[in-house]
């Protein structure tokens, strides 16, 4: 795992992808916090954290569409197969590596922070438990990406199918509150991701939702291992 | 060292090998021969690990492939057809990565990485991107990664597919030279190949094995002797299918008048010759010519194939 890990790091940085990544997050991420705490002579950095929860729907594809589609595109992965190291470690490694690189850029907004620290007054603790929320919330949607790049065969309909799969599941947020079956209703906020970061905007840190954002990553990569395990079955 | 028992392999309804058996023993060098889409791959792909059989089991060093897949897959390194290269790595890097990948100590990756550009001659471009080097630098890069971790068996598929006469050459040479040091497990389509480097071949027809011998033995089992004798076909042919040690008597036609030339299939050793002089003598039909005819691998093989179609 450790050697999957180190070689995805190296692969993020020699490629455009996390200089990619990193600069349209920061980019944006800037702007709303120019507009959302400068402009608006505003402290509550919790707002801002729920506005960036979004950019993971657009951006998180870029961290996971080499990640599988890649390997298979480059033909590496048999390199990967018929090495000692197991499909787990194998998936892990490759999650965690995306996941440093999410890490990375969200803790470059640590700035923003010390802005607000010194020039006004910062929530330190619900500000902590927002970063929970967004890290969370990134890394579910690294495991549903990789999950989805498990499926294809090139990079960029690894990146497209990851977009509209995200776009999903934000839907599935906005349909819970149009749909007036109580119980569908119930059903799409239990499993929506967004409904899950609400709390952590209000600074909220509550133990089911990160055990929800926990099993959802859990469940995801153990897919993504079945899928690949399920392939050298089938596959041609 | 290796050993395939009874493994099939079905797409749907295709069915690419049909319980394929044999064992590899430590330090052979095994040649795998079949034209395009006979199971080679496919073959290969299910040692290493890559894909799982429909039914049987492997096994390499004991270990079995599928259920103790992390001790069978120590023990084996794998080129296959098209080299599993990253094009944004430096050879360097990639070949740590490759030894990461493979358990090597920690402390020994440097000179173990050394080592192995060394003896497959990549010292010169080790600070290079793999993207920016030639086929054959690349496909060496390949071997090398295959090399990482000292692994008992080299598993190499179509290892010279892609390169020039020159590059093929030296790949051949290198694959004799890892001979000594691995059991090597060696797939092609390219019947000379298989004969300048292996000890024992496999021919793989349609995803089962239609002839799995030692070259040596394969070549002497039975021998063939062209003869040019001057005597008409008419007395001579039936003389000649009455000799014990000749099965077969083909005629080759477009000599001249009177002569008869002939490729005799005959048992080894020295017994054809003595009967063929006697007869010959006793008919008082000179002999022209006699000389042996070299067994190709590209005669086996088709002779394998046509024996499979027939």
């Amino acid at each position: 795992m450790g050697a999957i890990y180190r070689r995805e790091m190296q692969g993020y940085f020699y490629t455009p992808a996390a200089y990619v990544f990193m600069g349209v997050f920061l980019t944006l991420a800037s702007i709303f916090f120019g507009i959302t705490n400068l402009a608006s002579r505003s402290s509550n950095l919790l707002e801002l954290l729920g506005q960036l929860s979004y950019l993971w729907m657009l951006l998180s594809p870029i961290l996971t569409m080499r990640l599988i589609a890649g390997e298979r595109r480059q033909h590496t992965e048999q390199l990967l197969f018929s090495s000692p190291c197991s499909l787990s470690g194998m998936i892990l490694g490759k999650f965690l590596a995306a996941c440093t690189v999410l890490l990375t850029a969200v803790a470059a907004t640590a700035v923003y922070a010390l802005v607000v620290a010194v020039y006004g007054r910062l929530y330190a603790a619900e500000t902590a438990v927002g970063y929970l929320g967004l890290l969370l919330q990134g890394c579910a949607f690294i495991a549903l990406d990789l999950f989805v790049s498990c499926f294809a065969r090139s990079q960029m309909t690894a990146v497209v199918a990851g977009v509209g799969v995200n776009l999903l599941v934000w839907l599935a947020d906005v349909l819970a509150s149009a749909v007036t079956v109580d119980w569908v209703s119930k059903l799409l906020n239990f499993i929506s991701l967004y409904r899950r970061f609400e709390p952590f905007t209000r600074g909220q840190l509550s133990l089911s939702n990160v055990l929800y954002n926990v099993l959802f990553m859990g469940i995801l990569l153990f897919l993504c291992v079945r899928v690949l395990d399920a392939r050298r079955w089938s596959e041609a | 060292m290796i050993s395939f028992e009874q493994v099939s392999k079905r797409y749907g309804t295709h069915q690419a090998l049909q319980e394929i058996s044999f064992d590899l023993p430590k330090g052979q060098i095994l040649g795998l021969l079949g034209q395009n889409g006979a199971g080679k791959t496919t073959a290969l792909n299910i040692l290493t690990g890559c894909l799982a059989p429909t039914s049987g089991r492997v096994a390499i060093g004991g270990f079995d492939v599928m259920t103790q897949p992390r001790q069978a897959k120590r023990l084996i390194g794998y080129l296959p057809e098209q080299a599993p290269l990253y094009d944004e790595m430096t050879v360097e890097a990639y070949l740590r990565f490759a030894c990461e990948l493979k358990e090597v100590e920690k402390g020994a990756v440097v000179s173990h990485v050394e080592a192995v550009a060394e003896r497959t001659g990549l010292k010169d471009v080790m600070g290079r991107k793999i993207g920016n080097l030639s086929k054959g630098y690349r496909q060496r890069v390949g071997v090398a990664q295959a090399l990482c971790g000292t692994p008992e068996a080299i598993i190499l598929d179509e290892p010279t597919a892609g390169l020039d006469p020159r590059q093929s050459s030296e790949m051949r040479a290198l694959v004799r030279e890892l001979a000594g040091e691995h059991t090597v497990l060696f797939s092609s389509h390219i019947l000379s190949e298989v004969q300048s480097v292996c000890d024992r071949v496999i021919i793989l027809h349609h995803g089962k094995i239609i002839c799995d011998s030692a070259l040596q033995a394969l070549r002497s089992g039975e021998a063939r002797l062209r003869a040019k004798i001057a005597c008409g076909e008419g007395t001579l042919l039936p003389a000649l299918r009455q000799l014990n040690s000749v099965s077969r008597v083909t005629v080759e036609r477009g000599g001249d008048p009177g002569v008869t030339q002939v490729v005799l299939t005959v048992k080894k050793g020295e017994a054809a010759e003595r009967e063929l002089f006697t007869l010959l003598c006793a008919m008082q039909a000179p002999l022209l010519r006699l000389a042996p005819v070299e067994d190709s691998l590209e005669d086996i093989f088709l002779r394998a194939t046509m024996d499979e179609k027939g």
